[in-house]
């Protein structure tokens, strides 16, 4: 894996909310390269490697995906369901990230293939720390699919 | 003439009127009279009987007696039961008049007999209960329709309450995203420039940063609220001492370096949802714990009395209490009857507390003396056991 590629793919419509996210990334040195995805479709389309993106491969894929429910156009949720149905995106770990707690969500997400599903804390020292945790597990603890898991069996 | 002749005539005489009074008292009676033979054929009837059967008596004398009602086959059973019991009471049946009106009738009738006692027949006497009925009926329409209007007016409520708490929920649910940036923003600012800040400017930004996170716990205060709500009872047969203890657990961290005493009553068994009784026992105990924090030895009791053959749950403490003039405030949401500096809180947890209690169809009311301390009692309308040995089930096996 070249070492440029990305390792997070932030999908997240709020300014402020990337930008906290961000800095708190950051401070704790565990990310060097995170893409921020502003809607569904924009999500959808670094991962499948379309336009604009048309110069990516599916084998650089993030190592992780955190993702907001509430997005503007394509929520969340059909973000996740383009990823999980094709064999090319389908082992590209997917964290839902969001505010919500409500039971039909964590539901449908883990019925969609979600890789886990963490509730955003209001507290930012709370959020700054799970943000770490976030990152120590996927970025260092967590091993990666290989490029293997990316073709169609 | 004789004397004989005489008397003999005088006697039929009397006979003759005896027997046309008897008969004007027949003829003058509304309700349908009928007499029986013993193979079910009539063989006398009054001027009522022809009115509700539309058939005169030649018509009806010598025909069956269960022809002129609805349901023959109970007419017949009526008559058979005098026969073979000596009588029958308010036995209910309708007569058929010629022309199809039905009358409801209930039949009082009696054997009569021979002087040397054998049975010759039947009397029947009917009673028209046709008002009786069209009231009953009417009654049953006014219920049937009153029960609809509630039905109506409940689900109409029930949905508006629906639409509040859904917009409740939705508007602290948006709130939050704002109010988690407004804290991350005044936090990095905090910890990355304050060194280069004024005193006074470093004071403003820890009144915004108290001011939001005062927020948050509002704002997570409503969405529990609103859930709470939302969410279905799991009833189950529950130990209230169990979860009682499992509360005060949980509250150690508030009890730190405290004296309190703590004296505990015995709890009865009721059908409850747990999680939710729970926090009902832990709002009400970190609210003594709160308001007994100014007492030297404050003293927190938790116990079950019995009101109308139901249990009442009661927490009381030795804290600062409320007046009571403010009783009706309680309960309300925010509502607030310290000072935020004197004791924190959002002013949701008795809020919490009475939607839990209603949910499960119960009451919930307080008793305060200013100074003196407060008292918070509820009743849950599922099936309960009277307070008692706790280990024992209701209804166990003895």
């Amino acid at each position: 894996m070249i070492k440029q590629d990305v390792e997070i793919l932030l999908v997240k419509d709020n300014l402020d909310a990337v930008e906290l996210a961000l800095h708190a990334l950051h401070q704790e040195r565990l990310a060097n390269h995170i893409e921020v995805a502003r809607d569904g479709e924009e999500a959808l389309d670094f991962l499948f490697c379309r336009c604009p993106y048309a110069h990516r491969s599916f084998e650089q894929a993030p190592r992780v995906v955190l993702l907001d429910l509430k997005l503007p156009q394509e929520d969340g949720m059909e973000v996740l369901r383009g990823i999980k149905k094709d064999p090319r995106t389908k082992a590209i770990p997917v964290v839902i990230l969001t505010a919500s707690r409500e039971e039909s969500d964590l539901a449908n997400g883990y019925h969609l293939g979600a890789d886990g599903y963490v509730q955003k804390p209001v507290d930012f020292d709370n959020f700054r720390n799970l943000v770490k945790q976030l990152g120590l597990y996927w970025l260092v603890v967590n091993q990666p699919p290989p490029t293997a898991a990316f073709q169609p069996r | 003439m004789s004397t004989d002749t005489t008397e003999r005539h005088l006697a039929d005489e009397a006979a003759r009127r005896t027997g046309a009074y008897n008969r004007s008292l027949i003829e003058a009676s509304l309700d349908p009279l009928v007499t029986i033979a013993p193979d079910g054929k009539i063989t006398d009837v009054n001027n009522a009987t022809e009115k509700a059967t539309g058939l005169s008596r030649q018509q009806l004398i010598g025909t069956d007696f269960s022809d002129y009602f609805t349901d023959p086959g109970k007419a017949r059973a009526g008559y058979e039961q005098v026969f073979r019991e000596g009588l029958i009471k308010d036995y209910e049946l309708e007569i058929r008049r010629r022309d199809g009106h039905v009358t409801p009738v209930l039949y009082n009738a009696s054997v009569y007999r021979h002087e040397a006692g054998d049975v010759i027949g039947v009397f029947a006497a009917a009673r028209d209960i046709s008002e009786r009925k069209r009231a009953e009926e009417e009654i049953r329409k006014l219920n049937e329709e009153l029960d609809a209007r509630v039905r109506r007016h409940t689900a109409e409520l029930e949905a508006t309450n629906k639409d509040l708490e859904a917009f409740t929920y939705s508007v602290s649910h948006d709130l939050r995203g704002p109010l988690r940036h407004i804290d991350g923003f005044s936090k990095l600012l905090f910890e990355e420039y304050s060194v280069d800040l004024p005193e006074e400017a470093r004071r403003y930004l820890s009144r915004i940063r108290d001011g939001t996170r005062r927020m948050g716990m509002m704002v997570d205060d409503l969405l529990n609220l609103t859930r709470l709500g939302r969410k279905e009872l799991s009833l189950q047969l529950t130990r209230l001492s169990s979860l009682l203890e499992e509360a005060i657990g949980d509250l150690q961290p508030e009890m730190a370096g405290r004296e309190i005493e703590w004296r505990i009553g015995k709890l009865p068994f009721v059908e409850c949802d747990p999680a939710l009784l729970k926090q009902v026992f832990a709002n009400l105990l970190s609210n003594a714990l709160k308001f007994t924090r100014l007492q030297e030895h404050a003293v927190i009791e938790v116990g079950a009395t019995t009101q109308d053959g139901r249990a009442v749950i009661f927490v009381r403490d030795n804290g600062v209490g409320f007046s009571m003039k403010y009783v009706d405030k309680l309960f309300g949401v925010f509502q607030r009857l310290h000072r935020p500096e004197d004791f924190e809180g959002t002013g949701i947890g008795l809020a919490i507390v009475q939607r839990i209690v209603h949910k499960h169809r119960g009451r919930v009311w307080a008793e305060g003396e200013l100074n003196k301390g407060a008292a918070f009692f509820f009743t849950l309308e599922a099936a309960e056991s009277p307070p008692g040995e706790s280990n024992a089930l209701p209804g166990g096996a003895t």
